[in-house]
């Protein structure tokens, strides 16, 4: 018999245990005193600059939007966790941020979590605009929109501008195991005029640090294209800056940005290099150069890129919409369910409301979630004339 | 009564133990008492402890160091979510469940073979390696498979289980594994496995034969960690190559060496809190807190081994643990019975066959793994 | 001409390899432990260079400093989480290992923050001939490399300390009666290691400039499959495994159907390699004893 009392004592020390992780219902946002959002991005590890930029931005966005008397007087709330580029930690961090009371969302930094977490969001009906998870399928759902342009429009207007040019051989440098890079590589692919004959590298390592195999590769070309981040193509650039040809160029996507801050002296790069993006944090007038000022005042220029403007507009985007919907008639108030509040952006979002920030004027979003505003080719620097 | 009585309880301990908590989060579950996010993390749990389980298999029990656990249950992943995918729609959600459990298990079973094999020729280290590289070069395969065969880069989508169920069956495949593996190691074949580990000359001296037992417990372990990797698939909306890296293989091995080797309870035990603790740490460091969640991580780990394991520090250990603990309220129980489990600082593995070798003359060393084994029985 | 031109890219890239893998080798040797924490230890002497270069501006300064500090980390390191489990099992010293790598890679990122640092650290051009072009600083990497192995592979044959080394590798126990200190040697040996970890994140630096917390990761994974290829514990072994791995991965990256498999390639290559010689290329084959 004592065996059995045993055995009862277990059961019920896990009950007790059972006990302490039950929470309150459903209803996460009753007791919120303030409008909160949430955001899932890297931290931490490999992706770190991209997730504490938009950390920064928002954080940025929403102090100025609390010092400014915040929503009607209610004031707003950040939460940022961290999900190392890694899809599987997006669930609890999805959850946890639910039941502290999150309302609406800036979704993920990165595709590759942005996929669960678009998947997640949609189930229970939780607006998000992500200020730079790219991916085609990111805003799959009707609560979800992009901030930043959508890979395949990328790589498609990218091919568009290149067909322009009338040169029959590129190269394309791209990481093979990127949803971002291998999503613009293959609408690229899709939309070059079949006569340009291409040279493809790749490289797979986040932190590779040796690509002179790939430059050797890529010699011959004086048009590379590369749908990368700006760190790999610092390294690249440097790594290159000898052998490939002096009048050559480099074009890229939004991953450019931030690419001219990784050098002491950009002028030590003597190829042309050139971006399509809706951000230049060389920015020197307009909305832009405000932010930049605002920012590395605060935090420096080491995380500036445009995943943080990004982010800083989706803040302002999301406040504009509800500040919208208020005036149209529609009834917020801070505790407001993250459903309800959904349904309200989305009828602002998929509406004619539009917004004008750091990113882009007059900024509206087709049905499908994704952005309508201008891309921009920003030439970082031009080629160096000496030789 | 006397049948019930001669039951030995201690054997069942665990399977009870896992079925109680699996129950009381089960009916916690169904009332509406358990937040998402304690769900998401009991699915982790389970897969945790399921790897562990496994792993612990090949490294406590057969004394085999692998580092590429996670690239089995990659196998499993994406074998066991393609065929979820393709079959959901024409059978249903419970059927297909069980298809490609079944697909994922099997086929991780079969590339456990085929790493078993050259386990065979390989000892310690080098097997560890070329675990670790099978691991990668699984992992590379997929990452560059195409978008309709298993999704390439972006990843492989799904379906995913009604998150209200998933951790129950998850659960209920954990107990599976147990009564699998606890059987096999209590078995005359479990005897022979371990003793592989203590002394494999001497094992096959004795006519067991080696190459057999190999090879069941590589088989056995992958087919768990292809299960495991099939309530992985299940328990996201798209499964990504990237997430089973060698850090995840390392991972698993933390929570089995935590755990103590050559015991299947410390494992589980490791894989619940090592779980727990990763996710609540990330989960509770947001913002600019993030970046101490590996410092944590890191000192609470270097400090457990260090307390666990080290020499110098055994008369500590022994004046302040949680038996003695225990013992002070329980006073004095005549039924205390030792657990036969090996001690897991005193089991040697094939990895320091060198050490194991020169140590007995090793003046400052108190290390006397075969010695202090004889003495306890 | 292209093919020459890789086959050189190829030997650069492994000599920083082989720079770690010699690291990785002579700590297993010795102390029969997989040091995880080898790559982190290159990244800090990566930060110590960025550190002295941003104050002094001098490359030769910052690798001295890298160097000290490598060091100084290393035996550091050494004292405080490996030597407390010296006799217990070598698994335990496995994890503390890892529990340090997570640890160094962290504090960096705490000190240093997430954005990658960009250091130049020398530039120092091209050279022509016979028709090929090959960056000044793979020739500089090629050269230290050879000339860190010789004086290594003289040091360990024909000083004290260096056959003191041997000895402990050998049979510790049996060195510790010949009245060698065998923690000494240990503690040289970490000291070793990590000053090669400071050149290896030198000749990193040299070739691209950029710097963050996980710099080390992978290149140690890479340079730990080198020296397996090897034979784990021989010095030319790591020196020729270290090779190896680089060539197969710049023939490997320029071949566009196989490009992306490179990591798959060099692994598959580990697994042929032991397969035909179970303890690596240059290994010595140990005779089981009971």
């Amino acid at each position: 018999m004592k065996k059995i009392a045993k055995f009862i004592s277990v059961v019920m020390a896990l009950c007790l245990v059972a006990c302490c992780f039950t929470g309150c219902g459903s209803n996460y946002t009753a007791e919120n005193t303030e409008f909160v959002i949430g955001v899932s991005g890297p931290l931490t590890g490999a992706a770190a600059v991209y997730g504490v930029a938009v950390q920064n931005s928002a954080q940025m966005a929403v102090d100025e939007i609390n010092a400014a008397g915040g929503l009607n007087g209610v004031k707003f709330k950040l939460i940022a966790t961290d999900d190392t580029h890694d899809a599987t930690k997006v669930a609890a961090n999805y959850a946890t941020m639910l039941e502290s009371g999150m309302q609406a969302s800036l979704g993920t930094v990165t595709t590759a979590p942005g996929l669960e977490y678009t998947k997640l969001s949609a189930e229970d009906n939780v607006f998000f605009l992500t200020p730079s998870a790219s991916g085609d399928k990111i805003p799959a759902n009707d609560n979800g929109f992009q901030m930043c342009f959508a890979d395949g429009n990328q790589g498609k207007v990218a091919a568009d501008y290149v067909n322009t040019l009338g040169i029959d051989q590129i190269g394309i440098f791209y990481k093979s195991d990127d949803a971002y890079s291998n999503g613009i590589y293959e609408q690229f692919k899709d939309n070059l005029d079949s006569s340009i004959k291409t040279v493809e590298a790749v490289f797979t390592d986040a932190n590779a640090t040796d690509f002179s195999s790939q430059i050797t590769s890529l010699k011959e070309c004086t048009f590379i294209f590369m749908p990368i981040y700006y760190t790999p193509a610092a390294v690249f650039m440097t790594q290159a800056k000898d052998i490939i040809a002096k009048d050559a160029v480099y074009y890229g996507c939004d991953g450019f940005d931030g690419l001219a801050g990784q050098f002491e002296d950009f002028s030590i790069i003597p190829q042309e290099v050139s971006m399509l993006s809706h951000f230049d944090s060389n920015a020197t007038e307009g909305a832009a150069a405000d932010f930049i000022k605002k920012y590395t005042d605060k935090f420096g220029t080491d995380t500036l890129n445009q995943f943080g403007a990004s982010a800083y507009d989706c803040v302002y985007a999301i406040y504009n919409a509800m500040k919208a919907a208020i005036d149209a008639g529609e009834k917020i108030d801070v505790t407001i369910s993250a459903s309800d509040l959904c349904d309200i952006l989305k009828e602002q979002f998929t509406g004619d409301f539009t917004y004008s920030g750091v990113t882009g004027n007059d900024i509206a979003w087709e049905d499908n979630g994704y952005v309508a505003k201008e891309a921009v080719k920003y030439t970082l620097k031009t080629a160096n004339s000496a030789n | 009564m006397s049948s019930f009585n001669s039951i030995k309880w201690k054997h069942y301990a665990n399977y009870i133990a896992v079925a109680a908590f699996t129950i009381v989060f089960a009916v916690l579950s169904l009332v509406g008492g358990l937040k998402t996010s304690d769900i998401y993390m009991l699915e982790k749990i389970a897969i945790a402890i399921m790897l562990a389980v496994s792993l612990s298999m090949v490294v406590g029990f057969l004394g085999e160091l692998s580092l590429g656990h996670a690239g089995f249950m990659c196998v499993g992943a994406y074998l066991g979510g393609k065929t979820a995918a393709v079959l959901e729609p024409l059978l249903g959600e419970v059927p297909t469940l069980l298809i490609s459990l079944l697909v994922g298990g099997a086929v991780a079973a079969i590339f456990g073979v085929i790493i078993g094999l050259p386990a065979l020729r390989l000892r310690g280290d080098y097997l560890a390696i070329v675990t670790l590289a099978f691991g990668e070069i699984v992992r590379t395969v997929f990452m560059n498979s195409s978008s309709e065969s298993f999704g390439g880069s972006l990843g492989l989508p799904t379906p995913r289980f009604d998150k209200n169920f998933l951790f129950i069956i998850a659960f209920v495949l954990v107990l599976g594994c147990l009564a699998v593996t606890q059987n096999l190691i209590r078995s005359k074949h479990g005897r022979a496995i371990t003793s592989i580990r203590d002394n494999e000359i001497a094992a096959r001296a004795t006519g067991i034969n080696v190459t057999k037992y190999k090879l069941i417990v590589f088989t056995v372990s992958s087919f768990f960690a292809g299960i495991a990797g099939v309530l992985y698939s299940y328990s996201n909306f798209t499964i990504q190559s990237t997430n089973f890296s060698y850090n995840y293989s390392i991972e698993i091995l933390v929570m089995v060496v935590l755990g103590g080797m050559g015991s299947i309870n410390g494992s589980i035990i490791a894989a619940t809190l090592i779980t727990f603790l990763d996710v609540k740490l990330q989960t509770i460091l947001t913002g600019n807190l993030a970046v101490l969640q590996d410092l944590f991580y890191a000192l609470i780990l270097i400090l457990i081994v260090i307390y666990n394991n080290a020499p110098a520090l055994k008369g500590f250990r022994e004046a302040h643990n949680f038996k003695n603990l225990f013992n002070k309220f329980k006073k004095h129980s005549p039924e205390h019975i030792h657990d036969d489990e090996a001690k897991w600082d005193r089991v040697p593995t094939k990895i320091n066959m060198d050490e194991v070798l020169s140590v007995d003359i090793q003046v400052s060393s108190p290390y006397t793994p075969d010695k202090t084994d004889k003495e306890d029985k | 001409m292209k093919f020459i031109e890789t086959l050189i890219n190829g030997l650069s890239m492994g000599s920083t390899y082989a720079m770690i893998a010699l690291g990785y080798t002579m700590v297993y040797g010795i102390a029969k432990m997989l040091n995880f924490a080898h790559g982190d230890v290159i990244m800090v002497g990566g930060y110590m260079i960025f550190v002295t270069m941003a104050s002094l501006g001098n490359p030769i300064l910052g690798l001295l400093a890298a160097v000290v500090f490598c060091v100084a980390l290393g035996v550091t390191i050494e004292k405080i989480a490996y030597k407390p489990l010296r006799g217990a099992s070598p698994l335990a010293v496995l994890i503390t290992a890892i529990g340090v790598s997570y640890l160094l890679q962290s504090t960096a990122q705490i000190i240093f923050g997430s954005a990658p640092k960009m250091v130049n650290v020398a530039d120092l051009g091209n050279v022509k001939f016979a028709g090929l072009t090959v960056p000044v600083y793979i020739l500089v990497t090629l050269g230290c490399s050879m000339v860190i192995m010789l004086v290594l592979s003289v040091f360990v044959k024909y000083t004290k300390t260096g056959r003191a080394m041997i000895a402990v590798s050998e049979d510790k126990g049996a060195a510790q009666l010949m009245g060698i200190n065998v923690n000494k040697i240990i503690m040289i040996t970490f000291a070793i290691g990590s000053a090669l970890a400071a050149f290896a994140g030198f000749f990193m630096l040299m070739k691209s400039p950029s710097l963050n917390n996980t710099l080390g990761a992978m290149p140690g994974i890479k340079a730990f499959t080198a020296a397996v290829i090897g034979g784990i514990g021989s010095i030319p072994g790591a020196m020729l495994g270290g090779m190896l791995m680089g060539v197969v991965e710049a023939i490997s990256l320029t071949i566009p159907a196989i490009a992306p498999y490179t990591d798959a390639i060099e692994f598959l290559i580990l697994i042929v390699i032991l397969l035909v010689r179970p303890t690596g290329i240059l290994g010595k084959k140990r005779r089981e004893k009971v």
